[in-house]
């Protein structure tokens, strides 16, 4: 019966919808949007002698052959040859135009026919059923009327229109599936096959039924379908499509691999370090196979638009033949009411809006950024503002811990203890504090019950007591005191603009932890590109206001709003929407889940954690900040694109109907005009291919090839325990 | 008739030029399993496969240029100050300089034409290699329909040639004197097997193009010379 909405087309990665078809194909069944794309699908893909693909194209051509010479039969008598004394052969010619026609029906209408009957079943009208009826009444008008010894027949028209739909459907379907060339890599994760080494047998698997520790082998130019660490070998690899580098990265033995990468130039041995189906490389085909299957909101009025125009064509076409046929004779009138049928089919206008999305997505793809629902890049396009969470997305992601200040307690314990708490969460703040007690070689206490109070802080117990680590609304929840020496720390350190974190235990705040967290050398450029688009850029943060203002003077925000809660954040957020329109938040981190999924379009850029991702409809690459105003640029083209369809489809459809109405189109050039305008639309569509790549500022060049700097600042010290003038 | 006798002329020169690609196909779809009358026939349905999509090309550019003729021709029209003549000029200057320009190709000039022409043969003649082993009858025919609509220049510059003719019926015509001129080689060369030393095909290469040269120059030649001057090409 009818198939799931949400499979995507073999050939072309659109979703099928509802009007899909099914073949089986070398053993495989094939999901295909239109006849188009199972032509093209075959002749693209089609192996060996008997293959199916080779049936598809000698049908094809015979039926090209016997329409054409139908086509050089009719121009020979319609330039008058059989007028004169050989009028007497005029039956036989028609005769020998039937003996012709009647296979070139079934060999090209037979597809048409079986679409608009499946549709027919469901009780829907397919564009496919215009062309079939018109063909048909063409065919049908012609054997009538040569039984009744009539002089004119119409067996070119029937011929030539099914022969013309059948090319332009495999065009467009040709031109169709460039936009899926973007979009098969991030897809490919389901269908891959992967090499795998089993008691020193090489043997292919399915990518799903790869496990942990399975030992993968990868060949030049293959793609590497696990995440792993090489064991073998040594090569080059292309990481573009999951990390958006778009340098190539040096592997050897003991190097990490990413699924989804592909390998360049060395052979390489890999012993996978999770299953197949956990890779983020899978994770991303799950969520773009989501995305391509919804509809954007353009997509569903166009949907809307074209159910409703089929019987209205029909209505049309019957009025025609009608009117027409009271003042001139009867096959005239018939003629115009075909070109109108013909001319009037709207597939042009189904396919407007999801070739230019799916081609952005797959463009945005190629550099890394996920896109998680078509409707975003629509939203994107018409974005007002846009708001940023500070900690991680313009500051560094990597904040270090700068010092400790201690009061009664010696600063190992403290890093030990907090450590023990931090290990738990994933905050940047709480990772500067593991790496910090890695480096000094201390072991984290054990602490369990561990809990997170979003924009507060953590707390957990340790072997004696409570431990939390937080901000000081987490401390004077729990009212313990602050002692007066680290107040005044505290207080100096936050004028000046330091991010701090409390931590304390047995009823006592015990410790300032103070992080350094410059901001992102490329946010300032960012920013000023994004205002240069005419977006209004705030920064929304659960910071005191000393730093955010100081960031916010450095990086150029117009509008600030600090010492937020999750909850006010959501709430700037549907005040901004009010006074400006469609917003979106830019956020990492634990804090903006919520935030996210409140605004228009919620961005998670790159290290961000997996429950700010499940919330994040558009998800750069790590670092990909700089990436933005790019991705605002890719989204207006996409707009602009679906526009100029629509625009172009609906008055091509309407001058083109009007024409066919009038009596001035031929059926045969009605359908040469509708096989063009589709290919025109897929044209239009092809230019967003040509977008130029995002250029990374000079900054944010220097910063990728040196990624290290910053994690090798020196570790603070017992000596920089005291010494928090060094920052 | 003498223009069809020369384009028939230049269609037998030009296809010892289709060795490159045609005649490739010609050879890979090689003798059938029953004996020499059944690749005859194989082979003559190749062919005339190929001569129905070069008829048809030769018709749709014939009707084209009568279309522009006759619609730019008719009183009511904008275009009132251009006779259906003048535009008959223009149309034959046009054709005439592809022509010229096509020839060119032949003696080895303007290579980036060439590059363009076989890079666009080589992304359809992919897909067409799989008719060539299957078997059946309707597999030789589809190919030569198929292949008939393949990029190639000799074929761009006879329907060139159909669209200054400004009439459905002698574009046809144009075009099956080309197509018939191809013949003879093709089906030596896929029948028999017989393929033309080097030496003899860079001659054919070098006849073919004068030819076009010629026609171009001819057509050329309708579109700026007063008329009478070329009474005897009238025909085309």
């Amino acid at each position: 019966m009818s198939a799931p909405h949400d499979t995507l087309c073999s050939q072309c990665l659109l979703p099928v919808g509802r009007r899909s078809m099914q073949r089986r194909l070398d053993g495989e069944t094939h999901e295909f949007c239109c006849y188009g794309c199972c032509i093209a699908f075959q002749v693209k893909h089609g192996r060996g002698e008997e293959s199916e693909a080779a049936w598809l194209l000698i049908r094809l051509g015979v039926g090209a052959f016997l329409a054409m010479n139908i086509m050089l039969i009719s121009i020979v008598v319609y330039t008058g040859t059989f007028d004169g004394e050989d009028a007497g052969l005029l039956p036989w010619v028609h005769l020998l135009m039937w003996a012709l026609a009647t296979p070139a029906m079934i060999i090209l209408g037979g597809p048409f026919l079986r679409d608009s009957w499946q549709d027919a079943a469901r009780g829907q009208l397919s564009p496919s059923a215009l062309i079939v009826i018109g063909a048909g009444a063409a065919y049908a008008y012609s054997v009538v009327s040569m039984f009744a010894g009539e002089t004119r027949v119409y067996f070119d028209t029937a011929s030539m229109v099914l022969l013309l739909f059948t090319v332009g459907r495999y065009l467009e379907a040709a031109g169709r599936a460039r936009a899926a060339r973007d979009l098969e890599p991030l897809l490919a994760a389901e269908s891959e096959i992967a090499t795998v080494l089993e008691d020193g047998l090489e043997r292919p698997r399915p990518v799903r039924e790869v496990t942990a520790g399975a030992l993968v082998r990868v060949r030049p130019g293959e793609r590497i379908p696990v995440d792993g660490m090489v064991i073998e070998g040594a090569s080059l690899a292309d990481e573009a499509v999951i990390t958006g580098e778009s340098r190539h990265v040096a592997k050897r033995v003991g190097s990490e691999v990413i699924a989804g990468s592909i390998n360049i130039d060395g052979a390489l041995l890999i012993r996978s370090s999770v299953e197949g189906t956990g890779t983020r490389w899978a994770r991303i085909c799950r969520s773009v196979r989501a995305a391509l299957s919804h509809r954007g909101p353009t997509q569903r009025l166009a949907d809307r638009i074209v159910a409703l125009a089929i019987p209205f064509v029909l209505a049309a076409s019957g009025l025609t033949v009608a009117y027409w046929a009271r003042t001139l004779p009867f096959d005239e009138a018939l003629l115009a009411g075909l070109a109108v049928l013909v001319v009037a089919c709207p597939c042009a206008v189904g396919l407007a809006a999801p070739l230019a999305t799916s081609l952005g997505i797959g463009r945005l793809a190629r550099s890394g950024c996920l896109v998680r629902d078509p409707g975003v890049l629509e939203t994107l396009a018409s974005l007002r503002a846009i708001a940023f969470d500070k900690t991680g997305t313009l500051t560094s992601h990597a904040p270090q811990l700068a010092s400790i200040d201690c009061n009664g307690v010696a600063q190992e314990q403290v890093l030990m203890r907090v450590a023990g708490l931090e290990r738990y969460s994933p905050h940047p703040l709480a990772r500067a504090v593991v790496a910090a007690a890695e480096a000094q070689g201390l072991q984290a206490s054990l602490v369990d019950n561990v809990r997170a109070r979003p924009g507060r802080g953590i707390l957990g117990a340790a072997v004696d007591d409570l431990v939390a680590a937080g901000n000081a609304s987490l401390m004077s929840e729990f009212g313990w005191p602050l002692p007066p020496a680290l107040e005044s720390r505290a207080s100096a350190l936050e004028e000046s603009g330091h991010t701090i974190l409390y931590a304390g235990w047995k009823g006592r705040v015990r410790a300032l932890l103070v992080f350094d967290a410059p901001p992102l050398t490329e946010a300032a450029a960012a920013l000023q590109a994004l205002r240069d688009r005419n977006l209004l850029v705030t920064l929304l943060t659960g910071d005191l206001e000393g730093p955010a203002r100081r960031l916010a003077s450095v990086v150029g925000v117009e509008e600030l709003r600090s010492g937020l809660m999750p909850e006010d954040k959501a709430r700037a957020i549907a005040d901004l929407r009010q006074q400006h329109g469609l917003v979106a938040m830019v956020g990492d981190g634990l804090n903006d889940g919520p935030v996210l999924a409140a605004a228009d379009v919620g961005i998670a850029v790159g290290t961000a954690t997996d429950l700010a991702r499940e919330t994040a409809a558009l998800v750069l690459p790590v670092g990909g900040l700089w990436v933005l105003p790019w991705v605002i640029d890719v989204s207006r083209a996409v707009r602009r694109t679906i526009v100029t369809n629509l625009v172009w489809a609906f008055g091509y459809n309407l001058l083109a109907l009007s024409a066919a109405a009038l009596g001035l189109l031929q059926p045969i050039f009605a359908a040469a005009v509708m096989a063009g305008s589709s290919i025109l639309v897929v044209a239009n569509s092809l230019r967003l291919e040509r977008l130029a790549d995002p250029v990374p500022p000079p900054v944010a060049r220097a910063a990728k090839r040196d990624p290290g700097t910053r994690r090798h600042v020196p570790i603070p010290t017992a000596a920089a325990c005291r010494s928090v003038e060094r920052v | 008739m003498i223009a069809y006798l020369v384009v028939f002329a230049a269609g037998f020169a030009g296809s010892l030029h289709c060795i490159g690609m045609c005649g490739g196909f010609a050879c890979a779809l090689g003798p059938a399993r029953g004996g020499p009358r059944a690749t005859a026939l194989r082979h003559l349905l190749y062919n005339s496969g190929r001569l129905t999509s070069y008829c048809f090309l030769g018709a749709l550019a014939g009707a084209t240029g009568q279309f522009v003729c006759s619609t730019a021709g008719a009183q009511e029209t904008p275009f009132q100050t251009m006779s259906a003549d003048t535009i008959q000029r223009i149309l034959a200057v046009v054709a005439g300089l592809l022509m010229v320009v096509m020839s060119l190709q032949f003696f080895g000039l303007l290579r980036s034409v060439h590059r363009a022409t076989a890079g666009l043969s080589a992304i359809f003649s992919d897909a067409l290699r799989q008719l060539l082993r299957a078997p059946g009858h309707a597999a030789p025919l589809a190919f030569g329909v198929l292949n008939g609509f393949l990029p190639c220049p000799l074929v761009y510059a006879f329907v060139a040639q159909a669209v200054a003719t400004a009439s459905a019926l002698s574009g046809l015509l144009t075009m099956v004197a080309f197509g018939l001129g191809t013949f003879p080689a093709m089906l030596m060369m896929g029948g028999v097997g017989i393929v033309l030393r080097p030496s003899w095909r860079r001659r054919g290469v070098w006849v073919a193009g004068s030819f076009i040269l010629a026609l171009g120059l001819v057509t050329l030649g309708r579109g700026i010379l007063p008329t009478g001057l070329l009474h005897g090409d009238h025909a085309i």
